[in-house]
């Protein structure tokens, strides 16, 4: 009876052993991406020096929307009424981000209006039909590009975007087909293990080619444990879109104007009552 | 209705403001008039510590004794944090002195920053970390 047991204990342990090793995930063998990490170099988009590879029609389109934004309206900067920024906007990385790194999927959590990604590195491959998103859907690959036996890259791809979008807050636009697909190589810096490097490359129909940007990002120096913030747009924001006009919600509730001479909105579905 | 005030207001001529990144990033600060600013010296009404903008609601008198209340918006209170305000780095009743870029449209409103944020005799608000 008591070798039964015995045998009984030790195929439990193989069988918990063998299932264990499917799971098995180790740390060593990715780059150490651990505590918050902040945008460095501004929030626009376009690089200081270079000039956006906008189509003709599109550059058109910037700006009208320059001129819009100029007499007090948002252009075509969709974020104000709290719309996420989406990709690849996002990766701005407006408000710090956390990186973690498991077995199937590595994951960049945001404080900014809770612009998390998931970046599957499972192996799966694209599905024929894809449920867009603002932040669309990533697929990535680990790399050991110095064949030390550790990766250091992480390249993704991104599909499946929604709109509307832009580059940035200037309203530099993305295509309204929302063909975008965005490429990314994530690195630490060579010589700098708290310096982060995005190169992404933005294939989108409002170019006339493959875009690609550097993002850096620097890792918050402190010993203290880190507090993270509850980014939530919705919870005081006072920008109001009604039909194609927008408004500023004062402090007490009310419309106010963002033009000269705007007039207020249509209040056909009101019942008004004379005074 | 007429949508100017008199009050205690001084358009600065002076270099036109930056808007703070963490503002600009959620959205456009473009509404706001940054080559036209505006001095407001009132007191602070309340002080809202919020995502996606915090907000200070400043009581200016104007000549005529009138008060009329500002809607200022401002950053996150991350980036804030960062240049070392909290929830009570001003508080209901405090004097303060602003340069704030206004609406366009010259209505109470406009965006407000720490950098442009001082106490009515020159002294900042918080000392930079």
């Amino acid at each position: 009876m008591h070798y039964r047991g015995l045998l009984g204990v030790i195929v439990t342990a193989a069988a918990l052993s063998a299932s264990a090793g499917a799971y098995a995930f180790d740390e060593s063998k990715y780059p150490d991406l651990k505590g918050m990490w902040r945008g460095t170099g501004g929030n626009k988009w376009t690089p200081a020096g270079q000039k956006a590879p906008l189509t003709p029609e599109y550059q058109a389109i910037y700006e009208a929307n320059l001129a819009d934004q100029a007499a007090g309206g948002h252009g075509t900067d969709p974020t104000y009424t709290c719309l996420p920024p989406g990709m690849p906007r996002q990766m701005n990385v407006y408000e710090p981000m956390e990186v973690v790194v498991t077995a199937g999927t590595t994951h960049l959590l945001m404080e900014h209006i809770h612009d998390s990604r998931r970046i599957y590195t499972d192996g799966r491959d694209w599905p024929e039909e894809l449920e867009t998103a603002f932040r669309g859907h990533s697929i990535g690959k680990w790399i050991d590009e110095d064949g030390d036996g550790r990766y250091d890259v992480l390249e993704v791809e991104t599909r499946g975007m929604k709109g509307p979008r832009s580059f940035d807050s200037t309203g530099l636009p993305l295509h309204e087909d929302n063909q975008t697909i965005v490429k990314e190589r994530i690195y630490l810096d060579k010589a700098n293990p708290n310096l982060l490097h995005n190169e992404i490359t933005t294939i989108d129909h409002a170019l006339t080619r493959p875009w690609t940007v550097m993002k850096n990002y620097r890792r918050a120096q402190t010993k203290e444990p880190i507090w993270w913030r509850e980014s939530i747009c919705a919870e005081n924001n006072p920008h109001v879109r009604i039909g194609k006009d927008d408004y500023f919600v004062s402090f007490d509730g009310y419309l106010m104007p963002v033009r000269k001479d705007q007039a207020p909105p249509d209040l056909k579905y009101f019942k008004q009552t004379r005074k | 209705m007429s949508m100017k005030r008199e009050f205690t207001a001084a358009l600065v001529g002076a270099a036109a403001l930056i808007a703070t990144s963490a503002a600009v990033a959620h959205h456009s600060t473009a509404m706001f008039d940054q080559e036209n600013p505006v001095e407001l010296v009132g007191v602070v009404k309340e002080f809202k510590f919020t995502n996606p903008h915090t907000f200070v609601l400043l009581e200016v008198k104007g000549t005529d004794g009138s008060a009329t209340i500002w809607t200022l918006e401002g950053g996150t209170p991350s980036s804030l944090t960062r240049d070392g305000w909290t929830n009570k780095s001003i508080k209901p009743g405090d004097e303060i002195k602003m340069k704030i870029a206004p609406l366009r449209s010259g209505a109470p409103g406009g965006s407000w920053s720490a950098e442009h944020t001082h106490f009515p005799d020159g002294k900042p608000i918080v000392l930079a970390p």
